[in-house]
């Protein structure tokens, strides 16, 4: 099922390929069902390839997709640059297949893991399972050594102490090591002691200091960040190592970056030492291509909404940078890591629907995945799943090829819905349509909370509808929400791999301050500040990039003295601009974030945080099509033209959501659909990786770029 | 007058009946507005026990009170809030107008215990009162004798800190500052009191206004007819899962240490019996009303009762007061659960905890093929009186230790966690460092605390506390001190050990402490506790060797 292919039909060029050293930019996700490879040359040009992911090797799709290229006439020598987004990580986790972890703790406080935040993951379960430990008991090693709360040094740490622990811990053979002392967040000198004496015992041996990783209070989330790359740390190395082996072997150039968390890149040569900060680097590549996206139109107000088989994921981008939040979970265990504010439902494609015991109809989380998938695809799926809903409602034609090859089966569609129908007292077609709107409902619930809960307007927002799923809900969101517009960008099914190389790479760093804000305080952040900008900014002069393209970007975590929760506000570059400015903008950002303030209060800083960005990739769009291939612009929308007649492939009969019975609606070509053709709906437009359902009274309008636009009116 | 509404709903719906997706769209759009309204308090509130440890909950109400949609935030406070809207009713009637929000604490008039601070507006259509929405949050001090206004030896309501009837917190969408001062006054900490009041008030404007989105979406009728349907899905939904169980009738029983002020054990006793699909909860047997502060008001009463049938059927199902149309529970007036005024109440969560146990003990009994072996209700808790070492301000510290749950028929139970009909987290070292003149001594799981099965019950939790700077008042509270007490096994399964107080003196000299006492400490005591484990299911010699190897390398005793 290995194919390739060229965008074709004019929009991204297709002369021969490979003209020029080094001119192409790879961007490669492993998905769960597929592996996406996009390429994109520095004059425009774009090469796909989409190939069977292997999970039990998933280096080998990737190596099997850059041979995919390469059959699409892309010399692996021309190859400039290759951009990763890999779910080894998450997998390593969520399987428990990671390595075997020591833990050094301050004396008394070995069980940090076992008991955790001391609260149960589900509160009226009375069943449910011990959550697992990433390290075993008889494996945390306690340490004679102590500091006060406000980094007093109360026990000291002895040379002879140190040594004592590590000789312990040698004598376990681990395959690697986590250090996280009391207070070290205040004072790292005796993590650092221990770390030293620890590696010489165990050459070789990657230690993981907390205060390294994650400076900042709480000692069970700061325990657990530095586990979990201590864990990941061995597995995300030979992982990599094996990558860039098999890159050389191809011919291709090793320079290799890898998706973060934050929705930035790291170098493969750095990425295993910070392994813990790869949890989401799938998700994230759609979220930061969005943001790249958005920025060549000049857009800084964006949702990206990327909807796949299982899930849907979210994220509100307020000013043209994707948000970050200071610490994600993944199984239950919490990781101090900047990144993505995703928000995840369990909605997606192949989220299956049914009538619980008190006669209610649900759609998803539960979901039938990749295989057997829905019934429509006759894999052999036997429950009822949204796809199957749009099949039997004509939204997604029968007929018509997917990716894979895939045809779609009505009759297995409506034969699984039959049962629910039946339970709800509905016809086939009524119940795939209430289906459909629940789903439908449920994602728009996931983009309220994103945008008006939080005080935010959701007409001033551009939605980027991307994934399988995605263009097929983009117009009913629309509808639902009143999007400003909606941006369906060329390739909605690859958005994620192409998304990849138009990241930056990123570097973040963090420390625990928990004072509160008054002017004697300016200075100590103002020089940490300044500090860390220098340091971050020199590692990424050390990665290559030249001193012009580096950003760095401030903020500080502040709450009332009194509360709990921090709401993170922006520092000007250059300092603070006093603290009256940030007490101010903490205030307003509360009272927008929470409806409520008092001004009178006293402000505290918690953490203060700093990002470095540096600028990678020249001249690629995050939707995979060059710049040569020009963006939209006033004279396209001018030039206002019909769908060309080899654009329309066929007219079917479609039940569209919320209506009360079937009509016919004309099936178009994307690739037929070039730059400045309007067409106006109900309308189904058609391409090999996605769906897109434009609405009645809704138009689509399509751009030199071939991104789609869907707007409310004609 | 319950019952004629109810008729006239179920005639009004007979009539309309919603069809089943707009029920969905709108009762999802309703659900999500309460979780909207906790995030709101959640973020933004002072308190620890609010923002640390989800003691609160959002729910929104049907016109005549009955809850249709909450948060699942902390079980202790489901299935009360309702009677605190009725207490409205009662008292406000005609006179309730938009933008008014009630505030209501009182333990006799629908509230739980006092620090329990209720802000509930009622949500207007049309001129009409439609519905109402409401907050719950456990706030740290509500005045009274003794700072964190809880203690076990308070014997009167009076005591237990500032009592309010349903007042209005706002008229009109205007603060009341009548309302606001006589608070401010009473409380210990009227800053993070005052602004908790104003962050709940925004969670309920918020969820006033999704309601009207809704009403105005898809018309007041049809939306008073989800209202409905919402409470009949939960009672149908319940009743069928009973209907599959076995009928039957067991009883069982628990005790708490004492009576709260050094008195013999107080006995709970449920009689549990289930024909068809209803239960009948029958609590009579339970002690009569006690001196000390571990009365229950009714309220907490029904909601242990509502935490158990969820526990007992789906725990995944989210409920709301349908649930009580599958339940008679049979409570005497007079009776440590269904106190006369002006018993004290304020430690009423303790004999909540062994209520619940005992419940699922009785369900047990029932069918043994589910039993459940028993988790701690030790609930450990401590007022200690301080000071910011950072800033120098006085505070008192409020901490609550969990211990070990039970094991079942699928594995064996959780370490060192709060327990049923609460999930207070467990307040960090480097919080309780550096905001309070304290120093953590260890934490720790206790080898062999667990109780002995097939699968092995969790572990309880050691921990010591060393006073620092200046001589500080504390008041300390436990159960399941009595060894006779501790967490019960099942099918054949150990039970889990006992919990501890030990005081040690700064000359090393140990002061006898049971199961609660009000101390004051010099600066360099010391304050151990020891939480139970919980209890093992089916017979030790059915234990996997490799999870007995495994546990014998891990120290697990």
């Amino acid at each position: 099922m290995t194919g390739a292919s060229s965008a074709g039909s004019g929009l991204a060029g297709s002369g021969p390929a490979g003209a020029g050293a080094e001119s192409w930019i790879v961007g490669i996700d492993i998905g769960g069902t597929f592996t996406d490879a996009i390429a994109t040359g520095r004059d425009g040009r774009v090469r796909v390839a989409k190939v069977p992911s292997t999970p039990d090797d998933p280096g080998l799709a990737f190596e099997r997709a850059l041979l995919a290229l390469a059959e699409a006439g892309i010399s692996p020598g021309a190859i400039r640059m290759i951009f990763h987004g890999t779910t080894v990580a998450t997998n390593a986790l969520l399987t428990g297949r990671t390595a075997r972890v020591a833990l050094a703790t301050t004396a008394g406080f070995r069980d940090v893991l076992g008991y955790r935040n001391g609260s149960r993951p589900a509160v009226y379960d009375l069943t449910q399972p011990r959550p697992r430990q990433l390290v075993r008991r008889r494996d945390r090693i306690e340490v004679a050594e102590r500091l006060s709360g406000l980094g007093e040094v109360v026990i000291p740490l002895t040379e002879q102490e140190a040594d004592r622990v590590a000789a312990q811990i040698a004598a376990r053979s681990p395959e690697a090591v986590a250090v996280c002392l009391l207070f070290s967040y205040l004072d790292d000198a005796h993590e650092r002691m221990l770390g030293a004496a620890i590696a010489r015992r165990l050459p070789g041996v990657p230690v993981t200091l907390s205060s390294a990783v994650a400076r900042e209070f709480r000692e069970y989330p700061r325990t657990s960040t530095a586990v979990i790359n201590a864990a990941l740390r061995p597995v995300v190395g030979s992982y990599l190592l094996r990558l860039r082996s098999r890159v050389r072997a191809i011919g291709a150039p090793p320079r290799l970056q890898i998706m973060q968390s934050n929705g930035g890149c790291l170098p493969a040569d750095r990425a295993a030492e910070q392994a813990h900060r790869l949890v989401l680097s799938g998700p994230a590549a759609g979220v930061a291509g969005t943001a790249a996206l958005g920025a060549g139109y000049g857009l800084r107000q964006l949702i990206s909404l990327d909807m796949g088989g299982t899930s849907l994921d979210i994220c509100l981008i307020g000013d043209g940078v994707p948000p970050v939040t200071s610490r994600q979970d993944i199984d239950g265990s919490p990781i101090l890591a900047p990144s993505v504010d995703i928000v995840t439902v369990g909605a997606g494609g192949g989220s299956i629907a049914a009538v619980d015991r008190g006669g209610r109809l649900r759609v998803g989380p539960e979901s039938a995945g990749a295989r057997p998938g829905p019934a429509a695809y006759g894999h052999g799926g036997d429950r009822a799943t949204l796809t199957d809903a749009h099949v039997v409602a004509g939204t997604l034609p029968a007929g018509m090829p997917l990716a894979g090859s895939l045809a779609l089966d009505r009759d297995a569609a409506a034969a699984v819905l039959a049962p629910v129908a039946a339970d709800l007292g509905l016809s086939v077609p009524d119940a795939a349509d209430g289906i459909i709107r629940l789903a439908v409902a449920q994602m728009t619930a996931a983009l309220r909370q994103v945008s008006v809960q939080r005080g935010l307007d959701p007409r001033e927002y551009t939605l980027v509808a991307f994934g399988g799923a995605g263009p097929l809900h983009a117009g009913l969101l629309l509808r639902e929400m009143g999007f400003a517009s909606v941006l369906v960008p060329r390739f909605p099914g690859l958005f994620a791999a192409s998304g990849l190389t138009s990241t930056d790479v990123r570097i973040d760093e963090s420390r625990t301050v928990l004072a509160p804000l008054t002017p004697g305080l300016v200075p100590d952040l103002t020089s940490w500040y300044a500090a860390t900008g220098r340091r971050l900014s020199a590692q990424l002069r050390r990665d290559g990039i030249p001193a012009g393209q580096i950003r760095l970007v401030a903020s500080a975590d502040c709450r009332f003295v009194g509360q709990g929760y921090e709401l993170s506000v922006p520092v000007t570059p250059r300092g603070l601009a006093g603290v009256a400015a940030l007490a101010r903008r903490f205030v307003e950002q509360h009272r927008r974030t929470y409806g409520h303030a008092d001004a009178g209060q006293q402000v505290e800083v918690v953490n203060v945080r700093l990002s470095a960005f540096g600028a990678l990739a020249d001249g690629v769009g995050a939707d995979g099509v060059g710049p040569a291939a020009g963006g939209d612009d006033d004279q396209a929308r001018a030039a206002r033209r019909r769908p060309p007649a080899r654009s329309r492939i066929g007219r079917v009969s479609v039940r569209l959501p919320g209506a009360a019975a079937a009509r016919t609606v004309p099936v178009f070509d994307r690739e037929h659909l070039g730059g400045g053709v309007v067409l106006t709906g109900p309308a189904i437009v058609h391409q090999l990786d996605t769906t897109t359902l434009v609405l009645a009274g809704q138009r689509a309008r399509f751009d030199d770029r071939g991104s789609m636009w869907l707007e409310e009116g004609r | 007058m319950t019952a004629t509404s109810s008729r006239a709903a179920r005639a009004r719906r007979a009539a309309r009946p919603v069809d089943p997706i707009t029920f969905e769209l709108a009762s999802a759009a309703l659900q999500a507005a309460a979780i909207e309204m906790g995030g709101v308090l959640k973020h933004s509130s002072y308190s620890p026990i609010i923002r640390e440890m989800d003691d609160f909950s959002c729910a929104i109400f049907r016109a005549d009170g009955d809850l249709v949609a909450q948060a699942d935030f902390i079980p202790a406070q489901l299935g009360a809030m309702s009677l605190v809207v009725r207490a409205i009713i009662d008292r406000w009637g005609s006179a309730v107008a938009p933008g008014d929000a009630y505030l209501a604490n009182h333990p006799y008039l629908g509230a739980m215990h006092t620090p329990d601070l209720n802000v509930i507006m009622p949500v207007f259509h049309g001129g009409a009162l439609f519905g109402w929405v409401g907050t719950a949050a456990h706030h740290i001090d509500v005045g009274g004798v003794r700072p964190g206004t809880e203690g076990p030896d308070l014997t009167e309501v009076y005591a237990e800190g500032l009592l309010l009837p349903p007042v209005r917190l706002y008229r009109g969408g205007d603060e009341n500052p009548d309302v606001f001062a006589l608070v401010g006054a009473a409380v210990r900490d009227p800053v993070s009191t005052l602004s908790d009041l104003r962050a709940q008030r925004a969670a309920c404007l918020v969820g006033e206004r999704r309601v009207i989105e809704v009403t105005e979406r898809y018309g007041p009728a049809t939306v008073t007819a989800v209202f409905d349907q919402m409470l009949d899905a939960v009672e149908r939904a319940v009743r069928l899962d009973l209907a599959d169980l076995p009928d039957g009738e067991a009883e069982a029983e628990g005790f708490l240490d004492d009576d709260g002020v050094g008195g013999p054990p107080t006995r709970i006793h449920v009689r549990l019996a289930k024909h068809g699909d209803h239960l009948v909860v029958d609590l009579s047997g339970s002690a009569p009303q006690v001196r000390g502060a571990m009365n229950v008001p009714w309220a907490s009463t029904r909601a242990s009762v509502v935490y158990a049938i969820r526990a007992m059927t789906d725990p995944a199902r989210s409920t709301n007061d349908g649930v009580l149309r599958t339940v008679d529970i049979i409570c005497p007036r007079g009776t440590v659960l269904n106190p006369e005024p002006p018993a004290a109440v304020s430690i009423r969560h303790n004999t909540c905890q062994r209520l619940a146990d005992t419940l699922i003990r009785a369900a047990s009994a029932i069918w043994p093929e589910h039993a459940i072996a028993s988790s701690t209700v030790a609930f450990f808790g401590m007022n200690l009186a301080s000071v910011s070492p950072r800033t120098g301000v006085p505070s008192v510290m409020a901490e609550v230790v969990g211990g070990g749950t039970g094991a079942h028929r699928g594995g064996d139970g959780l370490d060192g966690v709060d327990t049923y009909m609460a999930n207070v987290g467990l307040m960090p070292v480097e919080v309780a460092e550096s905001s309070y003149s304290v120093r953590i001594l260890r934490t720790e799981l206790i080898a062999g605390s667990q109780g002995d099965g097939r699968y092995r019950g969790g572990l309880g939790i050691r921990r010591e506390y060393q006073v620092l700077g200046a001589e500080s008042a504390v008041t300390l509270y436990s159960e399941q001190t009595d060894p006779r007490f501790a967490p019960r096994g099942a099918a054949g399964g150990g039970a889990g050990a006992p919990s501890r107080i030990t005081v040690t003196g700064p000359d090393g000299t140990v002061l006898p402490v049971g199961s609660k006492a009000s101390l004051v400490l010099a600066p360099g005591s010391v304050v151990r506790i020891e939480t139970s484990g919980g209890g093992g299911y089916g017979d030790p010699a059915g234990r996997d060797p490799d999870l007995i190897a495994a546990d014998e390398q891990d120290e697990r005793g």
